[in-house]
């Protein structure tokens, strides 16, 4: 195994930072599959089945991407962050998707804190396979997530700063991986970008106080990536003026948790399912008119 | 000589025009298909509202909503391109101040307004599935032999609406077949049919919004009084319908024309406008991106599509 590729879906968005730190401080070579094109969404629906989600259907088609460009692609297995914190069942079987359609060597590592198998010992696994002596591994892993604090810091602060701000501001609760994908969240950014909206990111709080403020909303939630979501709906559900719930097709997670959130907030929300039809004419006439709305009231 | 405004909301299925005065009188007023070329269909409404319009009127305003409002804009040289729900909203306050929730239901979309002191508070849209619409009602129409336009009739005629599958228009189409093939009357299933379209309205756009009265009822399927009768059934308190529900967004475009006056003159003749658009794919990266260039008297006004911005 030489040169590891990573497909930019789905995990690289909660991880990039630390992969590729953790890579380069050992010296391993990696390739991150290019920004989502129709080349890729293409691949993407070749390969997948009908029941899989749009992201997970990107994520296949960044997989196929990197078939012959790299020896070994990385997709970790995620169950869970200890109780009551699971990851979305689909993605958890990723790897074994992975595993069937491509027929290439995976690299793996398990997350599953109920079991006490952690991110470290993974990365330490992948280094050892590698053969990176301990002692590198332990200064690469260290380095890779002190890199990833301070950035994530950083993104934090950014976005608690434009809650302070006199205009528009609406929050939009998606995971990244739709958010800050070419074809799925790209263009409704962009759109609002445009209309001088202040975007305050659902996934850049810190996970632990938004995590349990969404009990708030249900006690009965376990998905991890939507506690964090709906958490930071809550932590600033006063300091906005509007909400976008912004999903993939079809999310189960998203539908659950979304839909309980709208029928408890008082603030509007436009909610917007995303799948691969090519259009933008439908979501411009929901966003412009939703930013109309907010505007008026705003005044 | 008077000031005029024009209002054009080009949808899915009809495209609808209005010409209102200063203190929003309708002068002039067409209603059409679109039948998929909107151009098309805007040509022979503009002639049509032009025979129409008095000669002491000069047009200040051009207004245009509707799913083809940005390419009708371009033709018409609009000075306001708006979406629809906000035209909607203007055109309802307009003639009902008080109004608290708007229902419409039009050919492909279908949408819930709530408002307060003549501002919007709150609106939904139906997602990705235009389940319940309009154009579910006409090719179910097809499927029975009858013109969409008696469906109203039929269905106040039935006392046992009978029960279909509200979620989604192939379900509600497979137990319709159903419902037939085993004997039930057509007033029933008619009947049915309209009680379907607001269940499934009431399910999927307006969930979880409070439905305050005065409610009017708007879009095309507002003519339709089977619907109109089950929504008050279900809602428990009166639905108004107005009489022009069919063109509240044209006339509230009209309206926001009038606002947004510029000073400038407008003209209604086309006649001699070149315009046409030409649809291509760019394969310089690997987005390749659906283009669509407009052309106006042959040269190139705008184009869309382009994710980088190259064109």
């Amino acid at each position: 195994m030489n040169k590891v590729g990573i497909p930019r879906g789905i995990f690289y968005y909660y991880y990039k930072d630390i992969w590729t730190n953790f890579f380069d401080a050992l010296d391993i070579p990696y390739i991150i599959s290019p920004k989502t094109n129709k080349k890729i969404m293409k691949l993407g629906l070749k390969g997948a089945n009908d029941e899989m989600c749009l992201s997970m259907k990107v994520y296949l088609g960044h997989a196929l991407y990197l078939k012959d460009k790299c020896d070994c692609l990385l997709v970790p297995r995620i169950a869970n962050f200890k109780c009551h914190n699971q990851m979305c069942t689909n993605f958890l079987a990723l790897y074994d998707i992975v595993n069937n359609e491509l027929a290439m060597p995976i690299l793996n590592y398990n997350i599953d804190l109920e079991k006490h198998k952690s991110l470290k010992e993974g990365l330490f696994n992948i280094g050892i396979k590698f053969n990176k002596s301990k002692k590198e591994i332990k200064k690469a892993y260290k380095y890779a997530l002190k890199e990833y604090s301070a950035i994530k810091k950083e993104e934090i602060e950014n976005n608690l700063k434009k809650l302070s701000t006199n205009k528009l501001k609406i929050l939009i609760v998606s995971h990244p991986y739709n958010t800050y994908d070419e074809m799925i969240g790209a263009d409704i950014i962009k759109y609002l970008e445009d209309n001088d909206v202040t975007i305050i990111y659902s996934d850049k709080f810190n996970s632990k106080i938004v995590s349990k403020l969404s009990y708030k909303y249900s006690k009965d939630l376990y998905f991890k990536y939507n506690k964090d979501n709906i958490g930071a709906l809550k932590y600033v559900e006063d300091k906005i003026d509007g909400v976008i719930f912004l999903s993939s097709f079809p999310c189960g997670p998203d539908s659950i948790t979304n839909e309980l959130v709208m029928r408890q907030i008082n603030i509007p929300y436009l909610n917007l399912i995303i799948d691969d039809t090519s259009g933008f004419n439908g979501l411009e006439t929901r966003l412009e008119s939703f930013i109309d709305m907010l505007g008026d009231k705003h005044e | 000589m008077k000031e005029c405004y024009l209002g054009v909301d080009i949808g899915s299925i009809s495209t609808k025009g209005v010409i209102i005065d200063n203190d929003n009188n309708i002068i002039a007023e067409k209603y059409i298909w679109t039948e998929a070329s909107p151009v098309e269909a805007v040509r022979k409404l503009i002639k049509n509202l032009k025979e129409k319009l008095p000669k002491n009127y000069v047009l200040k305003g051009i207004g245009t909503t509707g799913s083809a409002r940005k390419l009708i804009g371009l033709l018409l040289n609009a000075n306001v391109v708006k979406n629809e729900i906000t035209a909607h909203a203007v055109g309802t306050v307009t003639f009902y101040p008080d109004v608290r929730t708007i229902l419409e239901i039009g050919g492909q979309d279908s949408k819930i307004i709530l408002i307060k002191n003549g501002i919007i508070t709150n609106y939904a849209m139906n997602t990705l599935c235009a389940a319940g619409t309009g154009a579910f009602l006409s090719s179910q129409a097809k499927r029975l032999g009858l013109d969409v336009k008696d469906f109203g009739e039929y269905a106040l005629k039935s006392n046992n609406p009978v029960k279909i599958a509200a979620r989604c228009t192939v379900f509600a189409e497979s137990d319709l077949v159903h419902k037939a093939q085993a004997g039930y009357e057509k007033k029933d299933i008619i009947a049915g049919l309209c009680k379907s379209v607001v269940m499934n309205y009431l399910n999927n756009v307006g969930k979880g919004k409070k439905i305050v009265s005065p409610i009017i009822f708007q879009g095309g399927v507002s003519k339709n009084k089977g619907v109109v009768k089950y929504f008050e059934e279900i809602l428990g308190s009166k639905v108004i319908v107005p009489e022009n529900s069919h063109l509240m967004g044209a006339i509230g475009i009209a309206v926001l024309a009038r606002k947004n006056k510029t000073g400038k003159t407008y003209s209604l003749e086309l006649e001699n406008i070149e315009f046409h658009t030409k649809g291509f794919e760019c394969h310089q990266c690997a987005n390749n991106c659906e283009l669509l260039k407009i052309y106006k008297d042959h040269k190139v006004v705008d184009s869309w599509g382009s994710k980088c911005g190259k064109y």
